[in-house]
């Protein structure tokens, strides 16, 4: 078959859209029946479904980092910057990755007042955080802690962990330089350059978004740290 | 779970049985015991048509036939869904809102793909509680009872829950706008920009200047908004229409073209870049958009015989004749036994014929147009009425043309955008300024009635004064001014005079008259406040 390139150009989107399009069917199809399954099954492989479920939810992020990526390359990127509970999207973040927790049986608690506002893009803020969970919850050994509150005129989200910690590389690492590659390899490093990227896009009265992480821990593990100006 | 969705009807809108399956075991392990679905969206509007749905989840993507938009489109325009219902688009992509928005209704909520159980919970949970809490407000508007939605707006404001607070300040800037209160509008979001920059706030400031003609400004603010958000598709819309506002179709036209390159799928934005290149003579963009269209109106509520009609008029004037018959053609099998679509085939085919050679045809076709002409009256849209009167011109039938002319000069007198393309159509076939003699006798004596009305108004004679522009309907039926002039008249005789049932009356039949002919909604708001006051100020004495 021969390819006619001035109209491959065209095409791409198109079929890129369909592609992620079908890729997405299939995936809500699998971890659905994930969970169905998982529900059914008692005791044994609850291991091997969890790891189902963070993997698939791994492939679901790495879809949605290409797809963003490839629309602020060809310059169809902007945010959609609104005013948010963030309560809400903290419990957004936790609902995309509740059946993994469930299944990891991790405790999770939650400290963030009912009426703290947040202005952001809800979408990729929300995703951003469900990211940085899903990890989380891949390497904490019991518990994690959420929070989110006002600090130096930035609205700082939390997620912590009774984990391992981030590796010496990571903590390292200069989050806002992609040019490192080698920190950015691996899934860990490539969700948080993901993340960074995003928190980066936003701005605000001469401030921009950016992201920190450390072993402090009130848990005793890693911890990861969004502002948003 | 606390949440639960027993005896909430629930509609899954999907192709793809596998998902849709996935989608209702979901739902199951919420409790939903009422759930109905479809696989396309003929379907889905059938069911919507026969029941009253609660929640709607519909895929955006439902391969062959409509789009999950355009099933929410017909939906929201046939009103088989009311403002309890909590419908959501699922997409496949994050953030597909801005770009697919504007000039398609809005959903409730997009939902992106893959989701779970507890992501749709916690969804619609929000949206059910925003939508109890806005209820008393929602409710009044559709009703139409602006004064009544404000008031509970106000109210529930002066409650001050936090969480809703920028909700409610955007909808109440909303309401100011459509009751003509631009002081209070533009006040709520300076206020709201103080704090902090929101791109709904800044699109407001920009509409409140456009609807009060100050374009220049609205351009400035619209063009600095698309700048900042480039996805953001109203900002293009309004831009398009500041730019025509000021007279200037080329930007416009550039702009419209702009946002339908990043969001090709609105058939309304696409029918405007057509009829705006058309207007510019830029006959390849408009044939593109012409044929979008089209293509676009197979699935939408919005489809439209003239859209068929404006692509064989294209064709026609770069005498592209056959393409032009070809078009028509497939115009009477989308449109079969619409009059509509036969009287707009049969003028193009009067001149099309001619231009062939085939005076036969082109005469029966003429006959047919005068016919219908006679059948339907005034009841043709006016830009078809345009299109006989050239007909009749270019086949010499001098009379026919001028009486439906000067019927429509007469009734359109208000709207220069019009009267433009009656200018056009004239110098198009060699008759310049054919008719300016007629549009300026009819603006002077639109002018002359007006004076003396206001001036018998001025004395007192609220009675002559309305008698006088009720004569003028005669001349001028349908005339925006003049309906507008007795509105003010009635309402001002109702706050200084006697209160009759009989004058509420006829000034609620001017309101339906006043939508009827297009008076820009803000206009009539005012009125509509005013109308309340009295009747509320009338009730208290009443009550004292």
């Amino acid at each position: 078959m021969k390819i006619d390139t001035s109209k491959s150009q065209t095409l791409f989107p198109t079929i890129l859209a369909s592609t992620v399009h079908d890729i997405k069917n299939s995936l809500g199809i699998v971890l659905e029946l994930i969970r169905q399954l998982a529900s059914k099954q008692q005791g044994g492989e609850s291991e091997d479904f969890s790891q189902l479920e963070f993997e698939a939810n791994r492939i679901n992020h790495s879809l949605m980092q290409l797809l963003v990526m490839y629309k602020i390359d060809s310059n169809k990127f902007s945010l959609d910057i609104d005013e948010y509970l963030a309560l809400d999207i903290i419990n957004e973040a936790r609902a995309q990755q509740d059946v993994l927790s469930k299944l990891n049986s991790v405790r999770m608690q939650v400290d963030c007042n009912d009426d703290l506002l947040c202005y952001c893009d809800y979408p990729h803020i929300s995703n951003a955080l469900g990211t940085i969970l899903n990890n989380a919850l891949r390497y904490t050994h019991t518990a994690i802690f959420i929070s989110a509150g006002e600090e130096d005129g930035y609205l700082k989200f939390c997620i912590e962990d009774d984990g391992q910690g981030y590796p010496e590389h990571l903590l390292a690492a200069d989050l806002s330089d992609a040019a490192d590659m080698d920190w950015v390899k691996g899934n860990t490093g490539l969700g948080l350059y993901f993340v960074a990227m995003i928190a980066g896009l936003h701005k605000n009265n001469g401030k921009t978004g950016f992201v920190k992480i450390d072993n402090q821990s009130r848990l005793g593990g890693a911890r990861f740290s969004l502002f948003l100006p | 779970m606390s949440f639960n969705l027993a005896g909430k009807s629930i509609l899954i809108v999907e192709d793809y049985p596998a998902m849709r399956k996935a989608i209702r075991d979901m739902l199951y392990t919420l409790g939903a015991d009422i759930i109905l679905e479809a696989d396309g969206g003929v379907n889905a509007i059938n069911a919507m048509a026969k029941t009253s749905f609660d929640v709607v989840l519909c895929d955006y993507n439902l391969g062959a036939g409509k789009n999950g938009l355009q099933v929410l489109e017909e939906a929201r325009y046939r009103k088989l869904i009311g403002n309890k219902c909590v419908f959501v688009i699922i997409s496949a992509e994050q953030a597909t809102g801005m770009v697919l928005g504007a000039m398609d209704g809005k959903p409730d909520e997009y939902l992106a793909k893959p989701f779970n159980a507890q992501q749709l919970s916690t969804r619609l949970q929000r949206n059910f509680a925003r939508k109890d809490y806005l209820a008393c407000v929602e409710k009044e508007i559709e009703r139409g009872n602006l004064p009544k939605a404000i008031l509970n707006c106000e109210k529930l404001l002066a409650a001050g829950d936090k969480k809703m607070h920028s909700q409610l300040l955007k909808l109440r800037a909303e309401l100011a706008i459509s009751s003509g209160d631009f002081e209070t509008a533009s006040k709520l979001y300076r206020d709201i920009l103080a704090n902090r920059e929101l791109p709904w706030a800044r699109l407001g400031l920009g509409i409140i200047e456009f609807q009060q003609n100050h374009f220049e400004q609205a351009a400035t603010i619209f063009e600095q908004l698309i700048k900042d958000q480039p996805m953001l598709m109203e900002g293009y819309d309004w831009l398009s229409k500041a730019y025509e506002g000021l007279n200037n179709l080329n930007d416009a036209q550039a702009i419209l073209h702009r946002a339908v390159d990043l969001s090709p799928q609105s058939i309304l934005r696409q029918k405007k870049l057509a009829v705006t290149a058309d207007r510019n003579g830029n006959l390849d963009v408009a044939e593109k958009a012409y044929r979008a269209t089209v293509n676009l109106g197979k699935n939408s509520v919005h489809k439209s015989c003239s859209d068929f009609a404006g692509l064989a008029k294209l064709y026609s004037k770069t005498n592209a004749n056959d393409e032009a018959l070809k078009t028509l053609k497939a115009m009477r099998l989308e449109y079969g036994s619409s009059m509509e679509a036969e009287l707009r085939a049969a003028t193009l085919e009067t001149e099309l014929y001619k231009k062939l050679g085939n005076e036969e045809a082109s005469e029966e076709a003429l006959q047919k147009v005068i016919d219908f002409n006679n059948q339907l009256g005034g009841k043709i849209p006016k830009d078809l009425q345009l299109d006989i009167v050239k007909t009749c011109f270019l086949t010499d039938q001098h009379d026919k043309a001028e009486e439906i002319l000067s019927g429509l000069i007469k009734t359109h007198i208000d709207d220069e955008g019009f009267l433009d393309d009656v200018r056009r159509m004239q110098s198009g076939i060699g008759m310049d300024n054919h008719s300016e003699v007629l549009i300026q006798k009819t603006k002077q004596a639109l002018i002359a009635t007006n004076n003396r009305g206001v001036a018998l108004y001025k004395q007192g004679k609220y009675k002559e004064a309305l008698d006088l522009f009720e004569q003028a309907f005669d001349s001028l039926p349908d005339n925006k001014t003049i309906t507008l002039n007795m509105l003010k008249i009635i309402i001002h005789d109702l706050k200084t005079g006697d209160v009759s049932e009989e004058k509420v009356l006829r000034a609620k039949s001017l309101f339906k008259k006043g939508r009827q002919i297009g008076i820009d909604p803000h206009k009539l708001g005012v009125l509509q406040m005013e109308l309340s006051d009295v009747s509320r100020q009338r009730l208290a004495a009443s009550s004292s």
